[in-house]
């Protein structure tokens, strides 16, 4: 088991959002939590980040207790996040930005690997490597920062909403380049409001509502659920 | 190629940046002709001092998002620590003339100013912002600024109480025949004052555009998320800060102690020359502050010269009252997200 998430409480101040979420995630699988808005999607993978402290319940990562560890430990535990709000560097270079993805790596050569490796998933970043973060374009912005994560060899990588405010087609991008790297080997947990598209692509999947999970399982088995289908695909 | 160069140059200069700079070095070389080029001594020594104040300012705004209002009291300790450090020194090179501490003396002076500024931004860090930022989840640029007020009013009145209200100066650096460049003689005290600031500011732009640590800092001052996403530790980085910003300020003070001599309130006025220069140039850009300090350097030396030593705040003032009603975001500012939006 590469994490394992147990009666997880959290939330921000004295409002409580998660009440007891459980899940876990086998190595190399493609794990999405669906849901509406407001059911605690983001601040479970905060919670998991590390930048929210959980109330209540235990998060374990290989076999290691993870539970409020502040977010610099956590990443140098192997577990990367990838905002919703992006959180890149805008004055910085893209390359820059990648290299301040490596930052827990200290030998300059595996840097450098890992920076081939990225611009290898995504040409598009290698070609503006000099370009300033803040001038690029929304899905260029995606990229960068599902590279940025990468740059640090995750072995979990944590995505929160990567379609959010992107147009269809590039949307469809960021989820080939998911595709991408869980073939290469990669653990994705993926949190995303378009259900559809998600539990197509997804090994497994995780229904969160109200901050509870409300159904899990076989994400092709969660798209023929009469309830899923009724309250979020809408026949 | 070239022609890309020549263009984007053109543009460069119709911008607010290319505009001042390019006035600024007119109006250097018309001053320098017409009162003689002592003024364009004067501006670049006040400058070189103000650039390591205001990117030390520049970098508190930016980084842990307080307005510093006591960053004059740390050049305070910077000057009277290098009186202290130096006093003896000099005593001991009356009767020693020949002694090898007549060259390296002010330089340990001036690095005894810079350990004291540091490990005093430390302390202050450590028994007043950190306890405030861990316990505030609101208003930190006011709560911090206030903190500023007491902490500057502290210094100050600490100063007083202990080392007395009058004047401890030196009479000089070092010693010997000033320098003459074109007809001009420069004491070797500015000469160094000038190299000591070059130097320092040329390292501090290599260390925060190259260095990993260095690029850390500036993660952080652009996104604190995203700095804590990629596993740099928040706490550490602050630490940094605040004793980088103040050391440089405490160099500042020590080395222009021969100019201005240690007493409580001595840092008042290359306070608010700094802000006059984080406000010119816009937050939270270095190369920016260290070209801003030369513009206001110059500014105050022109009007010195040309005005009335009287004038030398007011011009200035109406110069930064100016930007703030017409162009807020600062000469360099135009691309960078100012610190106190987040």
């Amino acid at each position: 088991m590469l994490l394992e998430v147990k009666n997880l409480d959290a939330g921000y101040g004295y409002l409580q959002i998660l009440r007891s979420v459980s899940l876990n995630i086998e190595k190399g699988e493609y794990v999405c939590i669906v849901g509406p808005n407001g059911a605690g999607k983001s601040t479970t993978m905060k919670t998991i980040a590390g930048l929210i402290s959980p109330m209540g319940g235990t998060i374990f990562f290989n076999g290691e207790n993870i539970t409020g560890l502040p977010a610099s430990q956590i990443t140098k535990k192997g577990i990367s996040f990838v905002s919703e709000e992006l959180n890149l560097f805008v004055n910085m270079t893209v390359q820059e930005n990648l290299y301040m993805g490596a930052y827990i790596i200290k030998d300059k050569k595996v840097q450098n690997e890992r920076l081939d490796f990225v611009f290898s998933l995504f040409p598009r970043l290698a070609e503006r490597k000099y370009q300033l973060a803040g001038t690029m374009s929304g899905g260029e912005r995606k990229m960068l920062a599902i590279g940025r994560g990468m740059m640090s060899d995750p072995k979990l990588l944590l995505v929160d909403e990567p379609s959010f405010g992107l147009a269809p087609q590039l949307v469809a991008n960021v989820f080939e380049s998911l595709d991408v790297l869980i073939k290469a080997g990669v653990t994705i947990l993926l949190v995303e409001q378009n259900v559809t598209k998600t539990l197509a692509v997804t090994d497994r999947g995780y229904i969160l509502e109200n901050g509870k999970v409300g159904l899990e399982g076989k994400s092709h088995d969660l798209a023929d659920d009469p309830y899923v289908r009724k309250v979020f695909l809408g026949v | 190629m070239s022609n890309y160069t020549v263009s984007k140059f053109l543009t460069w200069t119709k911008s607010a940046a290319g505009i001042s700079i390019v006035a600024t070095i007119l109006i250097a070389v018309f001053a320098a002709i017409n009162s003689g080029p002592y003024l364009l001594v004067n501006t670049i020594i006040t400058g070189g001092m103000l650039a390591l104040v205001a990117t030390g300012l520049t970098l508190m705004l930016g980084v842990l998002n307080i307005a510093m209002f006591a960053h004059g009291e740390f050049f305070m300790i910077g000057s009277l620590t290098a009186y202290y450090v130096f006093t003896p020194i000099s005593n001991y090179l009356s009767e020693n003339p020949e002694s090898f501490l007549a060259v390296i003396g002010p330089l340990i002076a001036i690095l005894c100013a810079a350990i004291a500024g540091a490990l005093s931004g430390i302390v202050a860090e450590k028994i007043v912002f950190g306890p405030l930022r861990r316990r505030s989840s609101d208003n930190w640029v006011m709560n911090s600024f206030l903190l500023c007020v007491g902490l500057s009013v502290l210094l100050v009145n600490m100063h007083q109480l202990i080392f007395g209200a009058e004047f401890k100066g030196i009479v000089q650096y070092w010693k010997g025949m000033p320098i003459s460049i074109a007809d001009v003689f420069i004491s070797r005290d500015r000469a160094m004052a000038f190299v000591i600031s070059a130097v320092i500011v040329a390292l501090f732009w290599f260390f925060m555009t190259y260095t990993r640590t260095g690029m850390s800092i500036r993660a952080v001052s652009q996104d604190i998320t995203g700095a804590q996403i990629v596993g740099i530790d928040i706490e550490n980085v602050v630490l940094l800060t605040i004793s980088l910003a103040c050391a440089l300020s405490a160099v500042a003070g020590g080395s222009l102690l021969f100019m201005y001599p240690s007493y409580p309130t001595v840092g008042l006025e290359p306070l608010y020359l700094a802000w006059f220069v984080v406000i010119l140039s816009g937050l939270g850009n270095i190369l920016g502050a260290v070209a801003g300090a030369f513009m206001v350097a110059l500014l105050k030396a022109i009007t010195v010269e040309y005005v009335g030593s009287g004038w030398d705040f007011v011009i200035p003032s109406i110069l930064i009252t100016l930007i703030l009603i017409f162009k807020p975001s600062g000469i360099f500012g135009s691309d960078v997200r100012g610190a106190l939006d987040k």
